[in-house]
């Protein structure tokens, strides 16, 4: 039978995510939201209790989580602070490709050094002339002896400022489209890569995001993950990995601002009597609370999906679509029921707004998202 | 060095309780029973222990109802403790701090030699602070509330702690076997990792049976459980000195709250 509660395990992970969130992740939220500021502190304690390399075998050092486990953590996580969030979880991303695509070798000498004390990894596809076509991408990797030389720029990478590892998708071949494309583990320290400021973002900004350069960057062949032409394949199963935890971060961020809109509701008074004794107030607060249930619920499918073999991208694409539009719609509707309030910066629920808002844009923005669903679907008919 | 830890599953600080059908307790149904406050910090000082006197082990024992038991132990266990015993008593009156004593110390003498034993120094439930010296006195122990900072004394086989009272501070010394029961929060109690948290969930835990209570042991019983009224908005009273404000505080106890006549 289908069981929808916690297992014992499950629970107590979600605890100690909860109270990390809740004691060292919210008291700092707003202060880093303002600043921005980049809560290194916050992220190092993150490594130290195990919530970083949550998807990393323990054998290399990580956690060694399924995904619903990932999941459970990462919703705790954001309740308390989304941009902390994508921070804590950029690793995750960063990381997968080596362990789809990485030999023994490459995961034993790169993953241990790097899960053994705090690093932060990025995942660095994305460029300024496209995101979602990640096919058209103009990084060149061109062979030269036992290496390769790489040339071109990213943007849009969390965490880059401050990683000390990245996972590079460039092309071998541009005329062969996503057929040239070649995935390589570029280390910080390599000469020529270059990472850009900090760019200024309307939400998340406890995250870091920046431009990254590769000029010139001479990357040993030993650190191509696959073969040539095979980093788009391990880009999407990437994304498939990925894509799920971005459902739980949205879910996390909804409950914040239902959880807010309830006990604003119950405290703030207009016509003598709380708010959340008008209807017009209940009947918002009720389709919040039904947005966030389907959000986890959908989240939750899809982990259980994945994590018992299952491919996966039409129940991921649909949960991650879906709860990152009810993250917005129900931090939209958490600053309507605060009303005047809600709009200033002195309460908490507009930075869930502009929080959310990223959820809707990456790891695969919506239109994308809702085209995946479309395409499994209608394969169902045809 | 053996030192053993009794700790107690009491309902997590957020939970919203209500009382029982029998209207001497509270339901448990839906309530989550976790490790905290007190406990957390005699774990931690158990801990700070066996890195302090080399060889030691930290048992930790709690009883109650099976389910309860475990999350507490296994709690412990991620924070570092060695062993973990379930006493496992579904229908011991719990609330009966004599009977709870017996029970623990009956455990602790049968995992063998034990030189320390420790308690939060009250329940973070229902606070009686109680059970350790009952424990303590059952085991035939010399027992010690409201202690902090435990450490062996220089030399060896002694220990010292500190205990606060009004206006002050005392300093002890004293010799093993000794029962403590320690403040809250002074030693910051560690967080379990996730790693940690994973090894604990197949961690064994050793299971015995409470002996039953003697019908004659029951020294005390809940009578009622009931939660408190509805708080009533606070009423100001604004004065000039400090004379005006007694006189109207006491007309208003008088007349309005009638707490006296």
């Amino acid at each position: 039978m289908v069981d929808f509660s916690l297992s014992a395990e499950a629970e107590s992970l979600r605890d100690l995510a909860r109270k990390f969130a809740r004691s060292e992740m919210a008291p700092h939220a707003a202060e880093c939201d303002r600043g921005p500021r980049f809560p290194e502190e916050i992220y190092r304690k993150a490594h130290e209790l195990g919530l970083m390399n949550l998807n990393v075998p323990s054998e290399y050092g990580g956690s060694g989580l399924g995904l619903f486990d990932q999941c459970v953590i990462v919703e705790e996580l954001a309740y308390a602070c989304g941009g902390m969030t994508t921070s804590i979880i950029a690793n995750c991303l960063a990381l997968e490709p080596i362990l789809l695509g990485g030999s023994d070798e490459q995961k034993r000498r790169v993953l241990e050094p790097f899960c053994a004390s705090y690093h932060l990894a990025s995942f660095c596809l994305t460029e300024p002339g496209g995101g979602s076509d990640a096919g058209g991408l103009k990084t060149r990797a061109r062979r030269d002896g036992d290496h390769y030389v790489l040339d071109g720029e990213k943007c849009f990478i969390t965490n880059a400022p401050h990683a000390s590892l990245y996972t590079v998708f460039a092309t071998v071949d541009p005329a062969a489209r996503h057929r040239g494309i070649t995935a390589f583990v570029v280390p910080r320290s390599a000469e020529g890569v270059v990472p850009g400021k900090d760019e200024e973002k309307m939400g998340h900004r406890a995250s870091s995001t920046s431009t990254v350069r590769f000029e010139h960057v001479q990357v040993p062949a030993a650190d191509r993950l696959l073969a040539d032409g095979e980093g788009f394949g391990l880009a999407m199963r990437t994304l498939d990995q990925t894509r799920t935890p971005i459902g739980a971060l949205a879910t996390g961020i909804a409950q914040a601002a239902l959880d807010h809109a309830a006990r604003y509701a119950l405290k703030r008074e207009t016509f003598g009597k709380p708010i959340a004794e008008h209807q017009a107030i209940q009947i918002k607060l009720a389709n919040m609370a039904q947005a966030v249930h389907a959000a986890r619920f959908l989240t939750w499918h899809a982990a259980w999906t994945i994590d018992r073999g299952g491919r996966g991208t039409l129940e991921s694409s649909i949960a991650k679509c879906f709860a990152s539009d009810a993250a917005l719609h129900v931090a939209d509707e958490a600053i309507q029921t605060f009303g005047g309030y809600g709009y200033m910066k002195e309460y908490p629920v507009e930075k869930l707004l502009r929080d959310a808002k990223l959820t809707q844009i990456y790891e695969g923005a919506n239109e994308i998202q809702r085209t995946v669903i479309a395409r499994e679907l209608l394969r169902g008919y045809a | 060095m053996e030192i053993v830890v009794c700790v107690k599953p009491v309902p997590e600080a957020e939970s919203r309780l209500r009382p029982d059908a029998a209207g001497t307790g509270f339901d448990p149904d839906g309530v989550k029973f976790v490790l905290a406050g007190y406990d957390e910090s005699a774990v931690e000082q158990a801990l700070l222990l066996r890195q302090a006197v080399a060889g030691s082990t930290v048992s930790v024992v709690a009883l109650g109802p099976a389910a309860r038991v475990d999350e507490v132990l296994r709690a412990s266990i991620a924070l570092g403790c060695d062993r973990a015993t379930a006493v496992e008593a579904a229908d011991l009156p719990l609330a009966d701090p004599v009977a709870t004593g017996r029970a623990l110390a009956e455990a602790i003498a049968a995992l063998g030699r034990h030189d320390l034993v420790l308690f939060g120094k009250q329940a973070g439930d229902d606070e009686e602070g109680l059970v350790g010296a009952a424990t303590a006195e059952a085991l035939g122990v010399p027992f010690v509330g409201h202690v902090i900072d435990l450490r062996p004394a220089e030399g060896g086989g002694r220990f010292t702690f500190r205990r606060s009272v009004e206006r002050g501070e005392e300093r002890w010394e004293a010799p093993l076997p000794l029962a403590v029961g320690l403040q809250q929060a002074w030693n910051d109690p560690r967080t379990a990792t996730l790693p940690a948290i994973l090894r604990s969930r197949k961690a064994t835990i050793g299971r015995r049976a409470a002996a039953p209570a003697p019908a004659s042991s029951g020294s005390s019983a809940p009578v009622r459980f009931a939660l408190p009224p509805p708080r009533q908005g606070a009423k100001m009273i604004e004065f000039a000195t400090p004379e005006e404000a007694a006189r109207k505080l006491v007309r208003l106890l008088q007349e309005e709250a009638k707490v006296f006549p």
